[in-house]
């Protein structure tokens, strides 16, 4: 975690209302994950008093650039789609924790709601780099606000579900997980709450459903690993990208939490990524 | 530096001549006095660009680059010069025979409780050691798991919060953090909240003699259960009972902190300086509201929550203001401040130190550039300490409580 001076290079409209900035920042791209975020100032004359949080959604070491994908939802991503060219924005980052993909994972299912493709987008990066297959579902409003297929690698696999039908799959992009369930080694999303906790529901039943649960495989059963701890989050069949309102980012304000099954957790300390089991969903 | 021809300011010098403001070795230099004599400050030097006070580079861009380093380098001579430069301050000058007690600060920079945490999570990015002091997160008997989320909010010019005090209890905190505040320079004063008397003084009493607490700061902005939830710091009698009990409890330097949601908040610090108090700190947060996006409810899981940031600075300068009039103990101004403007500020209203909060989640090196900027610009001024600063807009009358320009209340 550092403060860091990142310089926008290239910013520009992906879809309506969503921008892509692209940053050089040396640091941030050598030393980030997939799953962690950057708290960005937003300009100090104009009554912002807070800091906004974007995941990284690529980071380059090889080029020192980051991008970050963003919606404007308010006076700060406003502002951030008035920087120039050239112009540096103050970057806290890289900060929280990131995905863990266990090592024996060969296929990793992501899945995205809307601007959560942010959230996971980077992940398929490192999977294929590090010679994973990776299919993304992805799920919006409607054909126009589809996360265009050109800004994802070659090598993924991309399936879309739009709520009004007028692109790929007609409905939510939950209802096509089934069909993935076999086939994934682990899951990872990012998105509204709603789907995060209808994702957390299905991965509960899914070992049933594969059996799986019965082949008595008794994975670390002497002594279970500590929810939250890398190690059980390795071994987790879903992981979730969470979003909160922030204060300080760094875990010193106790702002971001979010309840979990053990009590309350940091967002930008325990998180932004936790294995599902971790969060107290609420009852569906 | 000689002071020039002081014209008026006795009244200050002797509102805080008990103070034991610096080193002793100071105390016996001649109290430099506050220059209001005409042309002594030329008032357009505010507004000029000061060659001593560090400036942030913006490099022609609309946003001032943060990764810079907070000051450009100053030469040898003029480095010395700013390190004769007395910036320390004593919170608890009753406290201090020369061996034991009393709360000096390096500088009179501290960090607000909450908004800093236990003083590591900042730990990757900030000084530490340069901040005056460090006030933790709310602290109280038994473990709290704090509201229910969201719990921040940004609003115009500030911030709601409505955390909810989650903490570890006083137990864990003194576990945890009390042998890594042992191994610093920086002043740890553990913020303490309860909701009786006897959670305050239980607390109090663990915290007593644990190496690496410098003092407590009690948070009285809490729920009094005893008496049907009403907050202590609303209330007069409360205030000062649970100073008191605290004051009796321990040895330990003792701020007590004020709300700001109270009608009148000088009866209340005078209340509190009564009860044994060391110094008085002003303000907590105000209560306020957010709705949510859709309107169907409010936007906080609390419901209320407390609104903090420039927002808030003029209702903790009136109160700064208003309760130098009354105490004569130090005040630790806290509201809003981003700049050194706003310390000075406060300083003028009669403030000793000043916190900072809610800034930090935007500038996290702001505490520790302040300490520099105070710094450059006492030496700017030719001051050899900033204390002449202190005291400098309260009326010019000492003796009964103002009674002008403090009263609008619409
Ligand atoms: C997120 C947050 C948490 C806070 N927690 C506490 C607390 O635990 N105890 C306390 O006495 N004050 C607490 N405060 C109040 C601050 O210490 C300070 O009094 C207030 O924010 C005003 O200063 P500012 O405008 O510089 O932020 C908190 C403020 C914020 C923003
Ligand atoms: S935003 Fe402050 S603790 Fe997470």
């Amino acid at each position: 975690m550092r403060l860091v001076a990142a310089e926008l290079v290239e910013s520009r409209q992906i879809l309506p209302g969503q921008w892509l900035q692209s940053f050089h920042a040396p640091e941030l791209a050598s030393g980030s994950r997939a799953g962690q975020f950057v708290h960005v100032r937003t300009g100090d004359c104009s009554g912002l008093v807070l800091r906004r949080p974007f995941s990284i959604n690529t980071a380059d070491p090889g080029t020192g650039i980051v991008t970050l994908h963003f919606r404007t939802v308010g006076r700060g991503t406003e502002w951030m789609t008035r920087v120039r060219e050239g112009e540096r924005l103050d970057m806290l980052g890289p900060l929280g924790r990131p995905f863990e993909v266990d090592p024996r994972s060969r296929h990793l299912l992501l899945i995205a709601g809307g601007l959560g493709m942010a959230g996971v987008r980077m992940l398929a990066d490192e999977a294929i780099r590090d010679g994973r297959q990776v299919t993304i579902l992805f799920g919006a409003l409607s054909a126009a606000h589809v996360y265009p297929s050109n800004l994802l690698p070659d090598e993924v696999e991309y399936v879309v579900a739009t709520d009004d039908g007028s692109l790929g799959h007609h409905g939510y992009v939950t209802e096509l997980v089934q069909e993935y369930e076999a086939w994934a080694d682990q899951a990872f999303a990012c998105g509204p709450h709603p789907m995060l906790a209808r994702l957390a529901a299905l991965a509960v039943g899914r070992r049933d459903r594969l059996g799986v649960a019965k082949l008595g495989r008794k994975r670390g059963a002497g002594k279970a690993d500590p929810l939250g701890s890398t190690t059980a989050r390795r071994k987790s069949f879903l992981q979730v990208s969470m979003e909160q309102t922030m204060g300080c980012a760094v875990g010193a304000c106790l702002g971001c939490t979010v309840i979990g099954v053990e009590g309350p957790l940091r967002v930008c300390r325990e998180g932004p990524v936790f294995a599902a089991e971790e969060i107290a969903w609420p009852a569906l | 530096m000689t002071p020039k021809k002081a014209k008026s300011p006795k009244q200050v010098l002797i509102r805080f001549g008990d103070m034991r403001v610096g080193t002793d070795s100071n105390r016996s230099k001649r109290t430099p006095t506050v220059r209001k004599a005409k042309g002594a400050i030329e008032p357009a030097d505010r507004f000029k660009a000061p060659a001593g006070r560090p400036r942030v580079e913006t490099g022609g861009s609309a946003v001032a680059d943060l990764g810079a380093p907070t000051a450009a380098r100053p030469t040898l001579a003029v480095q010395a010069a700013l390190d004769r430069i007395d910036l320390s301050v004593d919170l608890a000058p009753a406290r201090g025979a020369p061996d034991h007690g009393g709360l000096v600060l390096d500088n009179p920079i501290l960090v607000a409780s909450g908004t800093f945490g236990y003083g590591v999570e900042y730990g990757e990015v900030v000084d530490v050691q340069r901040i005056g002091a460090i006030c933790c997160k709310g602290t109280t008997l038994r473990p709290r798991a704090g509201n229910p989320p969201p719990r921040v909010t940004e609003t115009p010019g500030g911030m709601l919060n409505a955390i909810g005090l989650q903490n570890p209890g006083v137990d864990a905190v003194i576990e945890k953090y009390g042998p890594i505040w042992q191994g610093w320079k920086v002043p740890v004063i553990v913020n303490v909240a309860g909701e009786s008397i006897e959670d305050y003084v239980e607390v109090a009493r663990r915290l007593d003699g644990v190496p690496g607490v410098a003092g407590i700061e009690l948070n009285i902005s809490c729920p009094n259960v005893g008496k049907g939830g009403l907050q202590f710091a609303i209330d007069r009698d409360a205030a000062r009972a649970v100073t008191a009990a605290v004051r009796r409890a321990t040895d330990l330097p003792l701020l007590v902190k004020l709300s700001p949601n109270v009608t009148d908040v000088r009866p209340i610090a005078k209340a509190i300086e009564e009860a044994g108090a060391d110094a008085i700190c002003a303000i907590n947060t105000l209560s306020g509201l957010a709705v949510s996006a859709d309107r169907t409810r409010a936007f906080l899981g609390n419901t209320y929550g407390g609104l903090s940031g420039p927002a808030i600075k003029p209702v903790a300068l009136r109160i700064v203001y208003e309760v130098a009039q009354v105490v004569s103990i130090p005040i630790v101004a806290i509201g809003g401040v981003t700049n050194l403007d706003d310390v000075l500020d406060f300083l003028a209203c009669g403030a000793v130190a000043v916190q900072v909060g809610t800034a930090i989640f935007a500038d996290p090196e702001l505490p520790v550039r302040l300490g520099d900027e105070l710094r450059a610009d006492c030496l700017r001024r030719g001051l050899d300490s900033y204390r002449s600063l202190i005291g400098t807009a309260l009326p010019k009358r000492t003796g009964a409580p103002s009674a002008k320009g403090a009263e609008y209340r619409p």
